[in-house]
C-alpha cells in the first residue's frame, strides 16, 4: 500500500487515466479488428480490458480508504491537460477547463459497481450473445460504454462528465438498435436518444449558469462558489414588459408584467435534474426506458438497470452542494421520484412481457432513489442505487437466462419473454431460480436483504427529513408542512406496488406448470416473420427440448450479483440502531463528500425515533404486496386478475397500454413538431421552391426565349446587324461634337475652357460674350483662359468644325460668386470640409473642377 | 509628285463604291460562293484604298506592304471558305447560307 501511494500520489493519481482507457483500448481493438479476431480473441480482449479496469478500481479504492482517515474528504486527481480557456462574464476574467479525473468516496464506489458489474455482464454476455453474427460488434458497444461510464463518473468537471454522458448515450443507442435489423429496435434506439437529447439540452444550460454564476466547472471550484447561486434571477417577464398584456385589462396586465425572480440555485438545480430526468428516466421523460428492453437482455441489465440510468442520480448526488441551497427544486425532485415510482408501479401491473415488467421497477426505483436524494438523505439514494444495481441486474440477467431457454424452445423473440408461456422453472433452472429468489426477496424487501435497508431508509428519510429555508434565498420556500406525509405515502403505495408485481412476475415464471409446451392463445404473433424464426398456430404443441439451466458464464454472475442483493445491504445497515447495532461503512465514507449538502438537510422533529414505526410499516407494505398476489395467482389461480379485468375492461387497456403517455407525447409534443416540420416542407416547396427558385427561372426562361429570336443561326442576320453598327459609329466619328472642359477658381476668378480633342477639329470661340465668333475663320486655338470679376458672369461659346465641313456650337456659363459674408469662405481654406457627395455646395457656386451646366447649343 | 496629282478621290471613291456592292452582295445574295466573292471584292476594296492613299506618303511603304498581306490573308481564306462550302454542300446537299443554321436550337 505504501509503495501504491508513491507511485500513485494523490494529486498526480495516473491510476485514473488506465481505468478509464482500458475499456477504450479494448472498444479499439474489437471495434477495428474484431471481426478477423475471431470469438475466443474478441472475448479475451474485452473481458480483459474491463477486468484490469475493475482490478485498477479495486486497487484505487484501497488507496481512497487509506487516505480517508485525514480529516478533509480524500480525493485523487489526476490532471491530464488543459482542454480549453473560458472567459468569465461576471468579472471579466478567465478560466481553464482541464480534461482532469479525479476519484473521491462517491465516484470510487460507483467506479466499482461500473466495473465490477460490467465485468459480470461481460462474462455473461460472452455466453449469451455466443450465436450473434455481431459478436464482435457486441463487446466493442459494450467496452466503449464502460469507457464512457467512467469518464462519467470520473471526470472531474462538468463537462468531462458531460462527455462520458454524451458518450453512454450514444452506446445506449447503438446497443438498444443493436438487432437494427427490425424496425421496432431501431425505433426504440431513436427514441432512447432524442428523449435523451431533451434532459442534454437542460444539462448544458445548467453549465452555461454555473460558469456564469461560479466562474468554474469544476466540482471544487464549483462548491467553493456556490454561494454566488443565490442571487436573484428574474424569469418573468422576458423581456421588459409582456407584449399585449394590457388587452387582458388593466389589472391582468399589471398581474403579467409584476417581475418575478427565483434564485440562480433553484434555476441551475431544476436545469440540472431536466438532465438527470432524461438520463435517468423520471417523470416526464421516462418513457424510452421500457422500449429500450429491445436490446440484447445483458443490455438492459448493465445500462437500462444497474450503470448508465443511475448516471442522474450520481450527477444529483455530486451537485448536492447546489441543489441543497434551493429547498424548491428538491421538493420537485422529491415529488417527480415519488410519482415515477409509483406512476411506473402501476405499469408494471399489466405487463406480460418479462423484460417490460423490470423496466417498468427500474423506472419506479430510480423514483425512489430521487425520492431519496430530493429529501435531502443522499447517502440513502445513493445506497439504493449501489443495492439496485445488484438485484436488478442479477433479476435482468436472470430474465435473460429464462429467455435464453425459453428461446431455445419457441424461436421468437417476442413469445419468449412473455411471462405467460413461462412457469414452472423453478425445476429446470435451479440457479437461476435462486439467484432471481433473492433478487425477488431484495427489491420487495424482505428483511436482511440489500432493498430492505436502502428502500426502508429512502422511505423514513421521505418522511422525516426535509431541506430548511435558507434566509438569504429570496425565494421563500418552505418545505411544506404535509411535505413528508405526501413523498411517504407515495413511496409506501409504491413499496405495495413493487411487491404485488414482482410477485406476480416471480410465480408466474418460476411456479405452476410449464405452460411453454404450447403457444397461448392470447399471445400475439409478431406483425413480421423474419429468419428462422417460424410461425406456430396457438396449441400446437412445440417439438425442442425441455429449458434447460444457462452454461456457467451465465449463472456464475448471477450468483455473484445474488450474493450482493443479499448481503449488500449491511454496508449501511441504518435498520440495525434499532437493536443498537451500528454498522453504516458506506455513510461514514461517503460522510465528507456530502458534508456541505447536509448542512442544509434538516430532521422532522421526533424524527429520530421513528425507525421502528416505519420499519413495521414496511413490513405491512411487503405482507401486503406479495400476500396480495399469493393470494391472488397461486391461492386463486389468477382468477381476481382475470375478474378485475372483465369487470373494469378500459382501465385494464389504458394500463397495458401505459396510460398513453406515448399516445399522449405522439399527439403534443411529436404532434407539434411534426406540424413544424410540415410547415418548413410547405415553405419549402412553395416559397423557396416555388418563389425563389420557380419565379426566377422563369423569368431567366422568359427573358431567354425573347433574346433567342435575335439568334436566327442566318450569318447574314448577323452580318447585316454589324453593318448597322458600323453605320452608327461612323456616324459619330462624322458628326462634330462640341464638348470642352471648365475649370472654374472662384477664389482667384481665373477660369479656362478646354475642347475636348477630336479628328480633323478646328476651332472658333466666342470669349466675350457678345454673341458673335471672335474670328472669321475656324483655328487650332483649343483653349481659352479668362478672368472674372467678383459676381460677374459670362457666356463663352465654342465652334467646332470638322474634316467633312460640320459644325458644331455649345456655350458654357461661367458665373463667379460673392464671397460669402459669414466669413465661412474666409475660414473654409485653413479648415477644408470634406465635400459631401450630392450635396450642394453653399452659395450654388459650383466646386473647383466641376463642369459649367452646358445651356444648350 | 506624279501623275496621279491630288486624284487620290477617285480612287478612294471608286474602293468605296466596290466595298458597298461587296457588302451589299454579301448580305442580300444567299449562295455561298458569291458571298465568298463578295467578301473577295470588300478585301480588294480595302487593298485599293491603302494602296491609293500610300501615294500620298511618299517613302513610306506601310500601305502597300499591308495590302500584300491583306492579299495572303485572302487567298487563304478563299481555300478555307471553299473547303467549308465543300464540306457544308457533302452535307446537306446545299451551297445556300440559309441552311447553314445548325447552330440554332
Amino acid at each position: 500500500m505504501h509503495a501504491l501511494e508513491e507511485l500513485f500520489p494523490a494529486s498526480d493519481f495516473t491510476l485514473l487515466a488506465f481505468i478509464v482507457l482500458l475499456p477504450l483500448i479494448g472498444a479499439a481493438v474489437n471495434g477495428v479488428f474484431g471481426k478477423r479476431l475471431g470469438r475466443q480473441a474478441v472475448t479475451l480482449m474485452g473481458l480483459g480490458a474491463v477486468f484490469v479496469s475493475f482490478v485498477f478500481a479495486v486497487v484505487t479504492f484501497f488507496v481512497l480508504k487509506s487516505h480517508s482517515g485525514e480529516g478533509e474528504s480524500p480525493k485523487l486527481i489526476w490532471k491530464g491537460w488543459e482542454w480549453m480557456k473560458l472567459s468569465l462574464a461576471q468579472n471579466g476574467g478567465s478560466t481553464s477547463l482541464w480534461v482532469s479525473l479525479s476519484v473521491d468516496a462517491l465516484s470510487g464506489t460507483m467506479a466499482l459497481i461500473v466495473t465490477g458489474i460490467g465485468f459480470l455482464i461481460h462474462l455473461y454476455s460472452s455466453k449469451y450473445m455466443e450465436d450473434d453474427p455481431g459478436f464482435y460488434r457486441f463487446f466493442t458497444y459494450l467496452n466503449l460504454f464502460i469507457f464512457s461510464m467512467l469518464v462519467l463518473i470520473l471526470g472531474d468537471s462538468l463537462p468531462v462528465l458531460f462527455v462520458g454522458w454524451e458518450g453512454v448515450g450514444l452506446c445506449s443507442y447503438l446497443l438498444i438498435g443493436f438487432w437494427f435489423g427490425e424496425e421496432k429496435n431501431a425505433a426504440a434506439g431513436k427514441k432512447a436518444f432524442i428523449t435523451n437529447r431533451i434532459g442534454d439540452f437542460g444539462l448544458l444550460v445548467a453549465m452555461g449558469l454555473i460558469l456564469y454564476y461560479c466562474g468554474a466547472l469544476d466540482w471544487a471550484g464549483m462548491e467553493a462558489a456556490r454561494g454566488n447561486l443565490l442571487s436573484q434571477v428574474q424569469i418573468w417577464p422576458l423581456g421588459d414588459h409582456v407584449p399585449l398584456a394590457n388587452i387582458l385589462g388593466d389589472s391582468a396586465g399589471a398581474w403579467l408584467n409584476t417581475p418575478r425572480t427565483v434564485s440562480a440555485a433553484t434555476l441551475v438545480a431544476l436545469f440540472l435534474f431536466l438532465g438527470c430526468a432524461g438520463k435517468s428516466a423520471q417523470l416526464p421523460l421516462y418513457v424510452w426506458l421500457p422500449d429500450a428492453m429491445a436490446g440484447p437482455t445483458p443490455v438492459s441489465a448493465l445500462i437500462h438497470a444497474a450503470t448508465m440510468v443511475t448516471a442522474g442520480v450520481y450527477l444529483m448526488c455530486r451537485t448536492a452542494a447546489i441543489f441543497v441551497l434551493s429547498p424548491g427544486a428538491m421538493f420537485v425532485v422529491a415529488l417527480i421520484g415519488g410519482l415515477t415510482a409509483v406512476l411506473a408501479a402501476t405499469i408494471a401491473f399489466a405487463q406480460n412481457d418479462i423484460k417490460k415488467v423490470l423496466a417498468y421497477s427500474t423506472v419506479s426505483q430510480l423514483g425512489y432513489m430521487f425520492l431519496g436524494a430530493g429529501v435531502g438523505a443522499f447517502t440513502a439514494g445513493f445506497f439504493h442505487v449501489l443495492t439496485h444495481a445488484f438485484f436488478k441486474a442479477c433479476m435482468f440477467l436472470g430474465a435473460g437466462s429464462v429467455i435464453h431457454a425459453m428461446h431455445a424452445r419457441i424461436h421468437d423473440t417476442d413469445a419468449s419473454q412473455d411471462m405467460r408461456n413461462m412457469g414452472g422453472l423453478r425445476k429446470y433452472m435451479p440457479y437461476t431460480f435462486w439467484t432471481f429468489a433473492i433478487s425477488w426477496a431484495a427489491i420487495i424487501g424482505i428483511p436482511g436483504t440489500s432493498g430492505f435497508f436502502s428502500k426502508d431508509e429512502i422511505l423514513l428519510k421521505a418522511y422525516s427529513s426535509y431541506i430548511a429555508t435558507q434566509s438569504s434565498v429570496p425565494d421563500g420556500f418552505e418545505w411544506p408542512k404535509w411535505g413528508g406525509t405526501l413523498l411517504y405515502a407515495l413511496g409506501f403505495a409504491g413499496a405495495i406496488m413493487t411487491a404485488f408485481y414482482m410477485t406476480r412476475l416471480f410465480i408466474g415464471t418460476f411456479f405452476g406448470e410449464f405452460r411453454g409446451w404450447t403457444i397461448v392463445k392470447n399471445w400475439k404473433a409478431p406483425a413480421h416473420e423474419h429468419g428462422h424464426h417460424h410461425h406456430h398456430d396457438p396449441d400446437e404443441l412445440l417439438d425442442g427440448p425441455a429449458p434447460h439451466e444457462s452454461p456457467w458464464q451465465m449463472w456464475v454472475p448471477l450468483a455473484v450479483l445474488a450474493v450482493g442483493a443479499a448481503f449488500g445491504g449491511f454496508l449501511n445497515a441504518g435498520a440495525l440502531e434499532l437493536f443498537h447495532i451500528e454498522l453504516m461503512p458506506l455513510d461514514h465514507f461517503l460522510e465528507p463528500v456530502f458534508e456541505k449538502a447536509a448542512a442544509n438537510v434538516r430532521v422532522i422533529e421526533g424524527g429520530e425515533h421513528l425507525l421502528g414505526t416505519f420499519l413495521g410499516l414496511a413490513l405491512v407494505a411487503v405482507a401486503l404486496g406479495a400476500g396480495g398476489a399469493y393470494y391472488v395467482y397461486v391461492q386463486m389461480k389468477g382468477e381476481p386478475a382475470r375478474a378485475f379485468t372483465e369487470k373494469f375492461p378500459g382501465l385494464h387497456r389504458l394500463v397495458f397500454d401505459k396510460w398513453r403517455v406515448d399516445e399522449l407525447y405522439e399527439e403534443t409534443v411529436i404532434g407539434a413538431v411534426d406540424s413544424l416540420a410540415e410547415f418548413g416542407a410547405w415553405a419549402d416547396k412553395w416559397i423557396v421552391d416555388g418563389i425563389l427558385a420557380k419565379l426566377s427561372s422563369f423569368l431567366v426562361r422568359a427573358a431567354g426565349s425573347l433574346l433567342r429570336q435575335l439568334q436566327t443561326g442566318r450569318i447574314q442576320a448577323y452580318a447585316a446587324v454589324m453593318v448597322v453598327g458600323l453605320g452608327a459609329v461612323g456616324w459619330f466619328l462624322i458628326a462634330p461634337h462640341a464638348n470642352a472642359k471648365v475649370v472654374s477658381n472662384h477664389a482667384s476668378g481665373a477660369y479656362s475652357v478646354t475642347a475636348t480633342p477630336g479628328l480633323g477639329y478646328s476651332y472658333r470661340w466666342d470669349e466675350d460674350g457678345d454673341g458673335k465668333p471672335d474670328s472669321e475663320t475656324f483655328g487650332n486655338k483649343n483653349s481659352v483662359e479668362l478672368k472674372l470679376d467678383v459676381d460677374k458672369r459670362r457666356t463663352v461659346q465654342l465652334e467646332v468644325k470638322n474634316a467633312f465641313g460640320q459644325v458644331a456650337t455649345r456655350s458654357f456659363e461661367l458665373a463667379r460668386p460673392k464671397p460669402d459674408k459669414s466669413g465661412l469662405s474666409d475660414r473654409a481654406p485653413e479648415q477644408p470640409q470634406p465635400a459631401r457627395p450630392g450635396a450642394p455646395p453653399p452659395g450654388n457656386q459650383l466646386p473647383p473642377g466641376h463642369p459649367a451646366i452646358p445651356q444648350g447649343h | 509628285m506624279n501623275i496621279l496629282g491630288n486624284v487620290v478621290e477617285h480612287y478612294v471613291l471608286l474602293s468605296a463604291l466596290i466595298f458597298t456592292i461587296g457588302s451589299i452582295g454579301f448580305l442580300v445574295r444567299r449562295n455561298v460562293l458569291v458571298q465568298l466573292m463578295s467578301i473577295e471584292l470588300m478585301l480588294n476594296a480595302v487593298n485599293l484604298a491603302l494602296v491609293a492613299f500610300n501615294r500620298r506618303h511618299v517613302g513610306d511603304m506601310n500601305g502597300q506592304v499591308f495590302s500584300f498581306f491583306i492579299i495572303a490573308v485572302a487567298a487563304a481564306e478563299a481555300a478555307v471558305g471553299l473547303a467549308i462550302v465543300l464540306s457544308f454542300y457533302r452535307l446537306k446537299q446545299s451551297v445556300f447560307s440559309d441552311d447553314a443554321d445548325q447552330l440554332r436550337l
